[in-house]
Parts: structure tokens; C-alpha cells; sequence
């Protein structure tokens, strides 16, 4: 369990199906992400039974919990590289009522801590698209820096839109968090 | 055979093998290409029983128009809904560096990409140090759009890694239509 300030961290586990199934259909929160294709339940439950414990390559993949046990979204690391130190974030808050209160800065805060801290990673890092501007805003507060921008590099809703590249490395997270890692 | 104007594109052969296994095994050709171990003959850089070239993956050996092999080009993390690939070269024939054999052979893909696979844009990432890279980019209409602050380990340290991209209408521009007759640039 990673405890952060509003959240907690956790392994994901079957009881989060019906959540989940309903989040990854919702196009209002799927937009945001590269998922294009409606999912079914039974693809879902698969997901989670198979998904092979969580370490260093498979990904760490864990659900976020607020501190009163309510289940709101999920957030992992993957294709961690050992040589670089390196991994992708991903996050997703299912549960609308909980968007722009802080839990998914306090999510990302949280992992990252755990990137650096305990999977001795160098640089953690994402990618999000050019109209998610309330998600380029929480991940620059986590300590995330703009590194760029893939011109047209993803197409929705119809056309093609940029994608800002985002990274965050150890010294200057520990320097923002007042902590070494 | 994609015709270039120095260098010709075609699929790769049980034959090309050797000096594939020799090429990335070269310190010097691989030292800004993120190949770290030695690897053996006819490993993932050459299946030599590959599937053969399509959507998902495209592997190409590079010839001089004399039949000369000395290289091979690919499209990577080919993207049907955002119409992207990623680019990736190597010149393993060291005498074939700074001649404008590199340039061609990523022009004739990008043709390739534009006009046959109907792609919208095209990417690389380079290493920050491999300057000549950088420039041989530049020239073919690359646009340098991102810097991933130390992402790659090498040779002790971590180097940024720039990533480079194309859309077709800049490569029109540049280069004319896609699709030519005869496939060389006017």
C-alpha cells in the first residue's frame, strides 16, 4: 500500500471489475487516453485475472483508493527499462466526481515517489494530448517538465491533434518534494 | 524496389545475414543506436524467416544503385488510427557515411510511407551527441519537436533524445508528390 496525502496506492484486484469495465466505456473520461475501442466486461475480467504480478517488467500497476477506501481510478508505470531507468506513467480518475480536487496530482505524486524511491528509476514519463489541458497542469505541479511536442501525432474526434511530451527525472523531483529518493 | 536516386530499397534476403551480423556488432555503427549487446547471426535485427513486409512492420535493405549493400531502413510502431511510424536507418558500410547514401535512402522510405502506406507523419528519435544524424534529418525535412531529457543510457552517462517528425504535406513540399513516376526526385 503506498499512502499518499489523499490516496492510497493499491494492487488491483477483481472487486474493482464493475468499476473499471464502466471507466474504460466511458468516453468522457476514455477520450483523454488512447483507448478508441469499446471493451467488454469479459475482456476486462481477463485483464485483471491474467495480469501477472506487479515488479519491474511487468509495470507496477495499482488502483487508487481516497483514505475513506472509495475506489476512484487507476495508475501505473510500464515499460520500465532498466539500462535507462526509465518508465511511462499512466493515469486515469474513472470517477468524475473526484476530477480536479487534487487525487490525481496526489496519485501522481505518490507513484512517482515510488518510481524513484523504490524502483531506483532515473526518469519517469508521458505523453498527453494538446487538448488535455487540466491534465498538462496537474502533471507540471507533480514536477513534470515540457519537453515537446509530436506535431499531429494522434488522431480523434476527428481530426489530428499534437501530443505534448512530458518527463520528470529524480534529482529535480527530490529537490521538489524536499526528500532525497 | 523503391528506386532512390544513389540507393534502391528492397526486401531483405537469407544472404544479407553476414554482414548485417557484422555491422551491428561494430562499435562505431552503433554507437548512437540504442544496441547494447552483442548480438548474434540472424537474431531479432535479421529474422531471416520475418514476415515479409506490410502494415505492421517494415524492414528494408539499403543497395547502392551498383548492388552494393550497405545498410537497412525501417518503419517501426506503425499506427493504422494516427497514420504514424516511427523511422529507423542504419549505414553499416562505413565508406557510405557522408555521401548523401543515408539522405536517399530515408527519402525513398518517406515516399514510401507518404505515398504507397498512406501515412500522415513520420518519427525518429537520435541521440543529442549523433550530430551528423541530426543534419541528415534536418535535410530530408525533419523538424526537431521534443527532447527526452536523459532517456538513453550509454557509455557511462545519460544522453537526451530528440525526436524528430514529418507530415506529408511538409514532405510534398520539400520533395514533390509523394507518388512519382520513376521514383526519384525531380
Amino acid at each position: 500500500m503506498l499512502e499518499g496525502k489523499l490516496v492510497r496506492l493499491r494492487a488491483v484486484e477483481m472487486e474493482d471489475l464493475e468499476r473499471d469495465f464502466a471507466w474504460v466505456n466511458d468516453r468522457e473520461v476514455t477520450r483523454f487516453l488512447s483507448m478508441r475501442y469499446p471493451i467488454s466486461r469479459v475482456q476486462e475480467e481477463r485483464w485483471i485475472r491474467d495480469r501477472p504480478p506487479n515488479d519491474f517488467s511487468n509495470g507496477a500497476f495499482f488502483a487508487i483508493e481516497t483514505k475513506d477506501g472509495v475506489h476512484i481510478g487507476n495508475t501505473n508505470l510500464m515499460q520500465a527499462n532498466p539500462e535507462d531507468r526509465k518508465a511511462a506513467l499512466g493515469i486515469m480518475i474513472g470517477d468524475k466526481e473526484y476530477w480536479s480536487n487534487g487525487y490525481g496530482s496526489d496519485a501522481t505524486v505518490t507513484l512517482l515517489r515510488f518510481g524513484f524511491g523504490e524502483m531506483n528509476l532515473n526518469r519517469i514519463w508521458l505523453h498527453v494530448f494538446e487538448f488535455n489541458e487540466r491534465a498538462q497542469a496537474c502533471y507540471k505541479k507533480c514536477g513534470f517538465v515540457e519537453e515537446g511536442r509530436l506535431r499531429q501525432h494522434y488522431y480523434g474526434m476527428g481530426r489530428y491533434w499534437d501530443v505534448i511530451v512530458m518527463g520528470a527525472l529524480r534529482d529535480e523531483f527530490a529537490k521538489l518534494q524536499g526528500i532525497t529518493t | 524496389m523503391l528506386e532512390g536516386r544513389l540507393v534502391r530499397l528492397r526486401a531483405t534476403e537469407p544472404a544479407d545475414r553476414e554482414r548485417v551480423h557484422s555491422w551491428v556488432n561494430d562499435p562505431e555503427v552503433t554507437r548512437y543506436l540504442t544496441m547494447r549487446y552483442p548480438s548474434t547471426e540472424g537474431d531479432w535485427v535479421w529474422p531471416v524467416d520475418g514476415p515479409p513486409p506490410g502494415f505492421t512492420f517494415v524492414r528494408l535493405a539499403i543497395e547502392t544503385k551498383e548492388g552494393g549493400h550497405i545498410g537497412a531502413v525501417n518503419l517501426h510502431e506503425i499506427n493504422a488510427e494516427d497514420s504514424t511510424a516511427g523511422l529507423g536507418i542504419i549505414i553499416g558500410a562505413k565508406e557510405h557515411w557522408d555521401r548523401g547514401y543515408g539522405a536517399d535512402a530515408v527519402v525513398t522510405l518517406l515516399r514510401f510511407a507518404f505515398g504507397e502506406m498512406n501515412l500522415h507523419r513520420v518519427w525518429l528519435t537520435v541521440l543529442d551527441e549523433h550530430e551528423r544524424g541530426i543534419a541528415c534529418y534536418r535535410a530530408c525535412g525533419f523538424r526537431e519537436e521534443a527532447r527526452r531529457r536523459q532517456d538513453v543510457y550509454r557509455h557511462g552517462r545519460y544522453y537526451d533524445f530528440v525526436v524528430m517528425g514529418i507530415l506529408r504535406d511538409e514532405f510534398e513540399t520539400l520533395h514533390g508528390a509523394a507518388y512519382a513516376e520513376g521514383g526519384s526526385d525531380a
